[in-house]
């Protein structure tokens, strides 16, 4: 108590020199910028006497990731969203606030989170390093009650990623699985087919190679990229449940199948197949080595299917590119049809909401969860739904890549997760490290298996 | 002969710095015009083939440039402009006025946060700025900034005003004047050269500030030029001349800015000098 | 006469506003880390008291010594090949007569732009591909290096971007106290027959010192903080090898919600800097004192 009035008249009193001290010009103007937005309305409602509805203005911010081209499919979805939304809710204005994925998610929503001052609506990841840890601490809306009143109890394909002790904490936008994105007239040109066994996959690599193609495009300045490519390799070599099995003892890190699938990622490495110099690479670099004709395949999610059907974006690539998932290794554990899949991005809404502000909530989520949106999604932007839609309208799918994507989910045996939404976040972290300094050369395949095994073994014990 | 070669050698070699300095900006300048990150890669010297100057519509469209520039602008010129008022306050009542004792102490006080990394702090201050209000206003930036400049800029003015004649004052005071007559009218004229040198730095170091606008500021509308820029630079990266426009747009006003408070920067310090 | 300047209210009035910023957003945020620096806070949930831990870990997480040892090639880069390069080129500006109004306005022209923004400018230059340098290297038949991506050359390119940005603003400070130099200790220097480098070591940089140890303390103090660049170019990568105390701190807190430990590097950040600065004072100010009366 002492401590905050203390700050409070210290505040005053700097404040009050602030103002006597500046010119009067730059001090009102800072004055101003800061506060009119939340002194217009309270000064101007006295003035309007006796109107029949009492209509108060109310903003709700909304932190989204869809920024720059590649998301732009994205952007307009929400951007519809918002507006049917403030279109029904008197008085209500979002406040969007666009920021990069990892921007988000790994600096603004933390430091938020720990101030228990995010924003209303935010872009969230689910498993235990986001959703979870933030739901534990009591920051993330539980949505169980909304979700009955809207009636959408059932209509999502898995919650799995957002929901704590029965409670879901988060609604996932769409579905993604993660494969290679390959340039067909590029395979043609050099006589490759579109691999179906991983002997098939390696042939074509050396051939690009031989033609001073980068087989694989690779940006791993975030570790998170070559993470999904070794997340995939991990569910092959030593089978679907290791994924979950990490956490809860079950499986090793260090055991002989998980690091033949680092042996297999660093053997890549060492042949060459990555991009020169991924470690400085974005991304979003990425993308840009498979439409220029750098690189020839790209292992990326199938969220990116949008950018190859948009001239804008692909230019002469249009509708030239295609999809296959991971093949089945040689000598691999466990059923090799599985795909890695992921219903784990999507938004997350704060504790603290007025009551204004809970039914503008309602209402954003009435409208984006909607079974017109999520097919917008799937047309659009070739994201898969998080929500079940029907036959006739899964029919409409058009776009190939989508379809194949589809079709290898329909026919897949099961579906793993990421591992960064199934381990500890100190181990999920440390397979950051590891991924990179195996890139680098600084560390064989065995020695990440054991590096990553000791962390697990001591987050296991606590 | 010799003597020729006295005179062109410093040339020489400032000639390679100053292009050291320059080639960057004419290669931005350069790619800002060029039609893809393809024509930037073949010849990334070259001239433009097509001047592009759509470019230039696209990124202000696209970038929201202006809005960042002037919440910069005025960010930096009102803290520039409280740090230099408060800092020559309180160096002239450490250095000019006779509370030995008591000034010693508060200067090593002062001096110990210039030592204070500003960025360790930045989470205590995210937490402060939370508990006080004003996160996501410009009133949780400018605090910090005006607060994180004051210990350089008491420094470097005590150090200016240390230097002045105690001659100078006892007449003034002989005149009748009161101490903060002889504040505003005796020591700040003298000390101005010194005050536009930390008013430079001040703006400069908010103009620059990266961090706490980062974390700090959540609204696209308030936010500075160098997190905007970054913003644009992570949804655009693929896009070289849109993001070199971007820079353009960001650097040009700054140049200008620079070019009118130059003489008054250089020549006041030089004069300052002199006379102190 | 005196008791003008003895008005205890005046002082105050000129002292106080200073102090209590200062305060408030500088010695109070340091009080709270210096709490938190002592528990295990993940900036969520209660946090715990376990005394020295972090302290301890922090001393034994090889990221973390790493990120010592790059702030420390920081301090010697700037120390030992910035300063120098400063005087050399605040001397042979100072030196000229011609030009010496471009050469002013072209060097200071780095340290007036944002640093995200060179950050950024930068990536083009160290771009592998296309990149500025590469292409140029390659005239001498220097092989493709990857800049920012191999960990054996990411840290010496920060450096010179860092370098790049700030040289030309401690050329004109520098410059401006060769500018005020008396023309007559020149002129007499010139008559006794000394050329440009006996003049320079044996008048001109004795006569600058002073602004010479402020150059250096704030390239110490800059280096001690250095972060932004850090952070736009390569984000401490690849592979740590850029990584400093103040973005390694940073990611802890942030990025891994290790707030306890992240505030207790702070404190350990602020150990060093204390240290430093009383080096400084020992070394340098004393000399610079005799020089002065």
């Amino acid at each position: 108590m002492k401590k905050s009035l203390m700050l409070i008249i210290m505040l005053i009193l700097v404040a009050t020199t602030v103002l006597a001290g500046c010119s009067s010009n730059n001090a009102s103007n800072n004055n101003t910028a800061a506060n009119t937005p939340k002194e217009e309305p309270a000064k101007e409602e006295p003035a309007k006497v006796e109107e029949p509805v009492k209509v108060e203005p109310f903003t709700v911010s909304l932190r989204h990731i869809q920024i720059g081209d590649a998301q732009k499919f994205r952007k307009a979805i929400l951007d519809d969203v918002v507006k049917n939304t403030e279109a029904e809710i008197p008085g209500l204005k979002f406040e969007l606030d666009g920021v990069e994925d990892q921007v988000n998610r790994f600096t603004k929503l933390p430091a938020e989170m720990a101030a228990a001052n995010p924003p209303k609506i935010f872009d969230l990841f689910g498993g235990a390093g986001d959703a979870f840890k933030y739901a534990k601490a009591g920051r993330l809306l539980d949505l169980t009650p909304i979700i009955q009143e809207l009636g959408m109890d059932g209509k999502f394909l898995n919650l799995g990623q957002f929901t704590l002790d029965g409670k879901v904490y988060g609604l996932p936008i769409g579905g993604s699985t993660e494969g290679f994105f390959y340039n067909q007239e590029m395979f043609t040109k050099l006589g490759i087919n579109a691999p179906t066994s991983f002997e098939e996959l390696e042939a074509a690599a050396e051939t690009l190679k031989k033609n001073n193609i980068t087989p694989i495009a690779m940006g791993s300045k975030g570790a998170w990229v070559p993470n999904m490519l070794m997340n995939t390799l991990v569910g092959r070599y030593a089978g679907p449940d290791v994924v979950n099995g990490f956490a809860t003892g079950t499986a090793k890190w260090s055991s002989p199948e998980v690091v033949a699938a680092f042996a297999k990622y660093e053997e890549w490495e060492k042949n060459g197949y990555f991009t020169k110099g991924e470690l400085g690479l974005e991304y979003g670099d990425m993308l840009n080595q498979l439409l220029t004709g750098k690189a020839g395949m790209m292992f990326d999610g199938s969220w990116r299917s949008s950018v190859f059907k948009d001239v804008e974006q692909a230019k002469d690539l249009t509708g030239k590119v295609g999809y296959f998932s991971m093949p089945a290794v040689p000598d691999g554990k466990g059923d090799q049809t599985y795909v890695n899949g992921n219903y784990g991005n999507g938004y997350g809404f704060s504790a603290d909401l007025s009551e204004n502000e809970l039914t503008a909530v309602k209402a954003f989520i009435k409208n984006l969860y909607s079974d017109e949106m999520q097919l917008r999604g799937l047309l659009e932007d070739g994201v898969l739904p998080s929500m079940k839609l029907s036959d006739d309208a899964l029919a409409k799918v058009e776009d190939p890549i989508v379809k194949v994507v589809m079709d290898i989910m329909k026919n897949s045996g099961g579906a793993f997760s990421h591992f960064d939404s199934t381990i500890q976040s100190d181990v999920y972290k440390v397979t950051e490290e590891q991924i990179q300094l195996l890139i680098a050369g600084r560390i064989s395949a065995q020695e990440a298996g054991d590096a990553l095994q000791k962390v697990q073994a001591a987050a296991n014990a606590k | 002969m010799l003597t020729t070669i006295k005179k062109v050698l410093p040339h020489f070699i400032l000639f390679i710095y100053v292009g050291i300095i320059l080639i960057p900006f004419v290669f931005i300048i350069f790619s800002s015009l060029k039609e893809s990150n393809i024509e930037i890669a073949e010849s990334p010297f070259g001239f433009p083939v097509d001047f592009v100057y759509e470019n230039y519509v696209e990124t202000w469209v696209k970038a929201k440039i202006n809005v960042y520039f002037f919440n910069s602008l005025y960010l930096s010129f009102s803290s520039a402009v409280v740090g230099v008022i408060l800092a020559a306050a309180t160096a002239f009542a450490l250095t000019r006025m006779r509370f030995a004792v008591a000034s010693k102490w508060i200067y090593q006080f002062v001096l110990i946060g210039m030592l204070i990394p500003g960025n360790v702090l930045f989470i205590a201050q995210y937490l402060l700025v939370n508990k006080l209000g004003i996160l996501n206003t410009h009133w949780s930036l400018f605090l910090p900034y005006t607060a994180g400049a004051l210990p350089i800029s008491v420094l470097l003015i005590a150090a200016f005003m240390k230097a002045i004649p105690g001659e100078l004052e006892e007449a003034a005071i002989v005149d009748g004047l009161s101490s903060v007559g002889l504040f505003s009218k005796i020591i700040l004229p003298i000390t101005m050269p010194a005050l536009v040198t930390v008013f430079i730095i001040n703006f400069l170091g908010v103009w620059n500030e990266y961090l706490l606008a980062n974390f700090f500021i959540s609204k696209d509308a308030l936010r500075t030029l160098p997190t905007g820029m970054v913003g644009f630079r992570d949804a655009f990266q693929t896009n070289y001349a849109l993001i070199c426009a971007g820079i353009i747009y960001s650097v040009v006003p700054v140049f200008i800015l620079y070019t009118f408070l130059q003489d008054k920067i250089i020549d006041g310090i030089t004069a300052g000098g002199v006379k102190g | 006469m005196k008791s003008t300047l003895r008005n205890p209210t005046v002082y105050m009035m000129f002292i106080l506003p200073t102090i209590m910023l200062y305060t408030l957003f500088f010695i109070y945020p340091m009080m709270s880390s210096v709490y938190y620096g002592f528990t295990d806070w993940n900036g969520l949930d209660n946090t715990n008291f376990v005394g020295f831990d972090n302290f301890v870990k922090a001393f034994s997480d090889a990221n973390f010594i790493n990120s010592i040892k790059n702030n420390i090639y920081f301090i010697l880069f700037s120390v030992f090949i910035q300063v120098p390069l400063i005087i050399f080129f605040a001397i042979l500006i100072g030196g000229v007569k011609r030009f010496q109004g471009v050469y002013k306005t072209t060097v200071f022209m780095p340290s007036l732009i944002s640093t995200s923004i060179i950050g950024i400018l930068w990536g083009f230059i160290y771009e592998p591909e296309v990149g500025l340098l590469n292409n140029f290297l390659s005239l001498f038949g220097i092989e493709r290096i990857y800049w920012l991506a191999d960990p054996k050359w990411a840290l010496l390119a920060v450096l010179i971007t860092n370098a790049w940005q700030w040289m030309g603003f401690f050329i004109i400070l520098i410059l401006a106290a060769i500018l005020a130099i008396p023309k007559e200790i020149n002129e007499a220097a010139e008559i006794d027959g000394t050329n440009g480098i006996q003049q320079a070591v044996h008048i001109t940089i004795p006569l600058i010192k002073p602004i010479i140890s402020v150059v250096i303390m704030l390239s110490i103090a800059g280096a001690m903080k250095v972060i932004d660049i850090v952070l736009v170019m390569t984000k401490g990568g690849p592979i740590g090898s850029t990584e400093v105390m103040a973005s390694y701190m940073v990611s802890k807190a942030i990025r891994y919600s290790e707030y306890g430990y992240g505030t207790s590097l702070s404190i350990i950040i602020f150990a060093f800097a204390l240290v430093l600065t009383a080096i400084y004072q020992l070394v340098f100010v004393r000399n610079q004192e005799r020089i002065e009366y």
